[in-house]
């Protein structure tokens, strides 16, 4: 399920075809020319140490032009946003922002949100909050809710249909 | 985070009074936006900016002790202060809720609110049961360290506000080579077995090193160090048994707080390792 399909059933395709284009294009644009490959990105990347991300290969592949390549590759969300690569680059490019990009674009052609993504937004969508309010266990195996624990209630969006309105807008509008 | 990690908001509340700061809860606050950042980054920003325009609307600045929404909170605020355009373009969302954003007011995180605005001098004061010769390994996480662009309240190679913190309980906190790694919790949503197993490598750094105690101070990182420390263990065939403990747990053992009054029962590493 796509986030178009969950805030706005039976939206034209042919205009959000164009739209991605569109951001393909604007994407291609942004794309810094200053990175030199020097792979400080890569070298200090937590998930290049465990899955093999390399985010200089990454800028590398995307200055040829393999945008639409790279939206569609699973190896953008292996990214941990440890903003590492954006900390240390001397040449200022960010990779971390770059995969960011790429994975919104994956996220609006339509391509299926991997894992947890789908509940949380619509969690999110739903009630402003990224899952409902838990029961915890103690160590000894005790079920607590919040004010069994003398904690108040959790602030939350008053006037949930306005708040939901004006964030189904955004799901749907160019970033 | 208020949705779960209860022990970290226990404990804060709780220690908070002693150093003479007075916590305001507000209604109306969403989530930060940041585990969003991946499917829509406007939504992200929005969200951000709809927290803020609420604080500045009770002229509050905020408290914000999780490391990821604390990073969701200032890179907004950084964007929207240095693009007027996109500046108008979230108030002009946010007017359906009558909010504004106008970026008067401040965003402070457990560390600096500790560190900076607190002072160790003040922490000093206040303790009652110093933790003498506890050995320490402390975690930061990614989201307080970084991006600095956006401005972080920590140095982001070099992090030392916790040690000088845990200096002022009399504890001995340590060097170590894999403090600044991630723990792994972005990676929870989508690839549960390769975020557990980036758990694991730290947690088994750790232990073998011989430190006593991992502290934190990001809900994300906590879930990961200490209620996912059996799995994370298995990940790297490591029986891990790490007492992980919240800084704000610590500081209030160190204040002489009773046990059951800083949410201790709720942390599921073996804490009760320690005779504190």
């Amino acid at each position: 399920m796509s986030i178009v399909d969950l805030t706005s059933m039976g939206e034209p395709q042919s205009e959000l075809r164009k739209e991605i284009n569109e951001r393909l294009s604007k994407l291609r644009d942004e794309i810094s020319d200053y990175c030199f490959q020097c792979a400080k990105c890569t070298s200090g990347c937590e998930a290049h140490k465990l899955l093999e991300l390399e985010p200089h290969k990454i800028v590398a592949l995307l200055k040829r032009g393999l945008i639409d390549e790279m939206v569609n590759s699973d190896v953008i969300w292996t990214c941990m946003s440890c903003f590492k690569c954006k900390e240390r680059c001397p040449q200022r490019v960010a990779p971390v922002d770059i995969l960011f990009s790429l994975k919104n674009l994956a996220v609006l052609s339509g391509k299926q949100i991997p894992g947890k993504y789908t509940a949380m937004l619509q969690s999110v969508l739903s009630t402003g909050l990224i899952q409902d309010i838990q029961s915890v266990a103690t160590r000894d195996n005790k079920t607590k809710k919040r004010d069994d624990l003398g904690l108040p209630a959790v602030s939350k969006p008053v006037d949930v249909a306005k708040f939901q309105m004006a964030l189904s807008k955004i799901a749907v509008e160019k970033v | 985070m208020p949705t779960e990690q209860y022990a970290y908001e226990i404990s804060l509340r709780e220690i908070l009074p002693f150093l003479d700061v007075e916590l305001v809860d507000i209604d109306g606050f969403s989530c930060c936006g940041e585990p969003m950042k991946s499917v829509n980054q406007l939504m992200t920003l929005y969200l951000s900016a709809r927290n803020l325009a609420i604080g500045e609307k009770h002229k509050l600045d905020l408290f914000v002790p999780c490391a990821m929404c604390h990073l969701a909170l200032s890179e907004c605020k950084y964007v929207l202060d240095n693009n007027p355009d996109m500046k108008e373009r979230i108030n002009g969302m946010l007017a359906s809720e009558e909010l504004t954003y106008h970026g008067t007011r401040g965003i402070v995180h457990t560390v600096d609110l500790l560190h900076d605005h607190i002072g160790i001098e003040a922490i000093k004061q206040h303790v009652k049961k110093p933790l003498k010769d506890l050995k320490i390994a402390t975690h930061y996480g990614c989201h307080l360290i970084r991006p600095s662009e956006v401005g972080r309240p920590v140095n982001s190679e070099n992090p030392e506000k916790i040690e000088e913190i845990l200096k002022a309980l009399e504890a001995e906190p340590v060097k170590y080579a894999q403090k600044l790694d991630c723990c792994g919790a972005p990676l929870l949503s989508n690839l549960p077995e390769s975020a557990l197993t980036k758990t694991g490598q730290k947690l088994k750094a750790i232990q073998d090193q011989g430190v006593n105690v991992l502290v934190d101070v990001c809900p994300w990182c906590h879930r990961m160090f200490d209620s996912k420390q059996i799995k994370a263990g298995e990940t790297v065939a490591a029986k891990l048994g790490i007492p992980v403990f919240y800084l704000t747990q610590l500081l209030g053992l160190a204040f002489g707080v009773k046990r059951d009054k800083l949410g201790l029962d709720l942390n599921l590493s073996p804490v009760d390792k320690l005779e504190l």
